[in-house]
């Protein structure tokens, strides 16, 4: 029996619905076998994965404190993404701009202004995208990769970090240990209650949310990056600038990786230390194509990569699972979410063999 | 026990000490009575390493307590905003006493603790301390003091190298006293350094022990959380030093020695105090002396006078006589920061930023 993998007319939309369900069954099925050899009762593990770490308040906060970078970034992606224009580099940008707002944040004559926090708004922002808006000069000007070089850029922004912690940001009374200071009150978000710590950087989130679907759907502009994106040379002909595409990407997406630094500084962080992002610039690639390159789509992507996070953690604490097993949980179900993409697009058919 | 992932489950669920049975629900309460235990490692648990050596604690307390002690462990929590959420977990799920193991989790640690001043919190490798968060810390530079002492015998380029997780005191200093230990056998010796930016990236220093080898260097001492160093070494006949543990067997018998770490009576004494009620928070810094830390077996092709001058050098330490940032001792560029007869303040040790003459290699 052989069968024929071809693309469909269209995408399908009943397999749009299907795909995360199929999905997520076939992610059951496979770790329930997994948990099943290991000994563990599947029933239990899956519960303590998904529906545990969300049992509590706290919970509750965590989720959504560990989402909300995540979406953030996500949504800028999406925009470039669209364009064809690829930034890999978000985690470089998000450590840019957590280093700009936590200059701002130390460093500024106004420690008690109301003013600080909305400068580090703006120096995260810019910092992320100035420095996003080196592989965009290089890409319009010389034509060099995007991908390569916003990746490469990460490790330069890493080390940077590295340099300022270790050396002349370094807390002067903080026993030479590589972390600045604390930043002072008027630069640190407000948390909801004292007892969590989900602080108003969600409401960032919120807001670019919803920018970024008005931008995507409903924007003559972003109608222009998106046909650049799928017909480069139909967009030519009707005069699309594929220079602006880059521009345009690598700026949001910057700024949105650079804010989301500044939230992390400003929020659960309070200090620069020599590692700062637990990934999420590159986390936020995966949410960007979960959410399918849709903004609405990108908050439940968050949602999900955050939530498997906590509950890695968790069937760790509950269960004592060592963490590999977790993250290979973690893969199976980003894997089978990523592959079932695949038949909004394409079909399998099966193909009858005739005797000659 | 005939499938490899079932032994490895149950490997890591013994060295954890895990007794959790599946049977019950998640979110169970504890048997009134139990101690309750939990702990936080930076790297997942293998079969030596720094996280290895602080599972032997935990495991330790298990054989102590038996049934009396319930633990709960989790591994591979680096960064802060994780390291606060764990940390909040395991103190507001009734556990007695929480241990951290990895610097980064110090100001997690320090938001935590205040919040729960019933919890005793136990923090390896910090400096800050409060009122139910103790610091306990190993004095490293022991160690690589008597390891320089023998790797001053072996090296015949008169250079060694040394591979560090990251510039902060606990490693700058250790890698000072391994240069020391080897310039009291031949003042010539230089050491080159570079750093990863990382404790857990095999990858990394793979290539970084490469190039040391490539720059000359023919014993390679690494302080991170893997035996790559040791092996890389091995493969490319250069001498090596372990850390942690015993590496003897990664090293292609090229192992020197190892400076081992014992946190076993710092572990089994903390849940003591703390299931007799008499826990408070202290600052503990040993070494030598205290068994905290200790040196494998010498490699049994070093010269009977090697191995003499190393455990000369380990007794005087532990006598007291001898001190490893003794007097003089300058700074990579020249200038004398201590002078003949004294000896560098703690405060300085635990602070140490600076590297000595003979260190090639900058700090980050």
């Amino acid at each position: 029996m052989a069968f024929k993998i071809e693309p469909r007319a269209e995408p399908s939309r009943s397999m749009a619905i299907a795909a995360p369900l199929i999905a997520i069954g076939l992610t059951v099925i496979i770790s329930s076998l997994l948990f099943l050899s290991l000994g563990l009762n599947p029933f239990v593990t899956l519960y303590t994965f998904f529906v545990q770490p969300l049992t509590t308040l706290n919970g509750v906060s965590e989720w959504l404190l560990k989402a909300s970078p995540l979406i953030l970034i996500a949504c800028g992606l999406a925009i470039g993404f669209r364009a064809n224009v690829w930034n890999i580099g978000a985690e470089g940008q998000l450590i840019i701009g957590a280093i700009a707002a936590a200059g701002v944040g130390l460093f500024s004559p106004w420690q008690e202004s109301v003013l600080l926090l909305p400068m580090m708004v703006i120096a995260g922002m810019v910092g992320g995208a100035l420095w996003a808006a080196i592989p965009a000069f290089l890409k319009d000007r010389m034509n060099t990769n995007e991908i390569l070089v916003t990746l490469m850029l990460t490790y330069v922004a890493a080390l940077l970090l590295s340099y300022l912690v270790h050396g002349p940001w370094r807390d002067p009374d903080g026993f030479n240990f590589p972390q600045t200071a604390l930043l002072p009150q008027a630069g640190m978000l407000e948390v909801f209650d004292y007892s969590y710590r989900l602080n108003t950087s969600i409401f960032f989130t919120v807001v670019v949310v919803i920018l970024a679907w008005v931008f995507m759907e409903r924007s003559f502009l972003g109608y222009k990056m998106s046909v650049g994106g799928i017909a480069p040379a139909a967009a030519k002909y009707a005069g699309f600038k594929a220079s602006a595409s880059i521009w345009i990407g690598l700026l949001i997406s910057g700024a949105t990786a650079g804010l989301a630094g500044m939230s992390e500084v400003a929020g659960p962080l309070g200090q620069l230390s020599s590692q700062i992002s637990p990934g999420y610039g590159f986390a936020a690639i995966i949410v960007a194509f979960i959410g399918r390159l849709n903004a609405f789509g990108i908050v439940l992507g968050g949602l999900l990569l955050s939530l498997i996070y906590l509950g890695g953690e968790a069937v760790q604490l509950k269960l004592g699972l060592p963490s590999s097993i977790a993250l290979i949980f973690q893969g199976l179900l980003l894997f089978f979410l990523l592959a079932s993409n695949f038949l909004i697009n394409f079909r399998i058919r099966k193909l009858t063999t005739r005797a000659l | 026990m005939t499938n490899t992932t079932r032994r490895e489950i149950l490997k890591y669920g013994a060295a954890a000490g895990l007794a959790t049975s599946i049977a019950g629900l998640p979110n169970f309460a504890s048997a009134a009575g139990k101690l309750k235990v939990g702990a936080v490692y930076v790297s997942p648990v293998s079969e030596i390493g720094w996280t290895k050596q602080h599972s032997l604690g935990i495991e330790a307390i298990k054989a102590e307590f038996g049934d009396k002690v319930e633990l709960t462990v989790i591994e591979n929590i680096y960064l802060p905003q994780d390291a606060e959420r764990i940390f909040r977990e395991l103190a507001s799920s009734g556990n007695d006493l929480v241990f951290g193991t990895s610097f980064s989790h110090g100001t997690p640690m320090q938001k935590v603790a205040p919040r729960f001043p019933n919890v005793a919190f136990e923090h390896c490798s910090g400096i800050k301390h409060l009122k139910n968060l103790g610091t306990f810390e190993a004095k490293y530079y022991e160690g690589t003091y008597v390891a320089g002492v023998t790797a001053g015998h072996v090296s015949k380029s008169a250079k060694i190298g040394f591979v560090g997780g990251f510039p902060i005191p606990d490693i700058v200093g250790p890698a000072n006293a391994l240069l020391r230990g080897a310039q009291s056998v031949n003042p010539d010796i230089t050491c080159n350094v570079i750093f990863l930016n990382s404790w857990f990236d095999p990858g990394k220093e793979k290539e970084a022990t490469k190039t040391l080898i490539a720059q000359g260097c023919d014993v390679i001492c690494s302080m991170t959380d893997t035996a790559t160093g040791v092996q890389v070494a091995g493969e490319n006949d250069a001498w090596s030093i372990g850390y942690g543990g015993d590496m003897s067997q990664f090293g292609n018998g090229k192992h020197l020695t190892a400076f081992t770490l014992n946190w076993v009576p710092i572990y089994v004494k903390a849940a003591k105090d703390v299931a007799a009620g008499t826990w408070a928070t202290s600052e503990r810094w040993q070494g030598l002396s205290d068994g905290i830390v200790q040196m494998s077996p010498y490699n049994t092709n070093l010269s009977a006078e090697a191995v003499a001058e190393a455990e000369k050098a380990r007794t005087d330490i532990i006598a007291g006589t001898l001190h490893p940032y003794a007097g003089v001792l300058k700074d990579q560029a020249g200038t004398v920061r201590v002078e003949a007869g004294s000896v560098l303040p703690n405060g300085d040790i635990r602070g140490f930023n600076w590297f000595v003459q003979g260190m090639i290699g900058n700090l980050g």
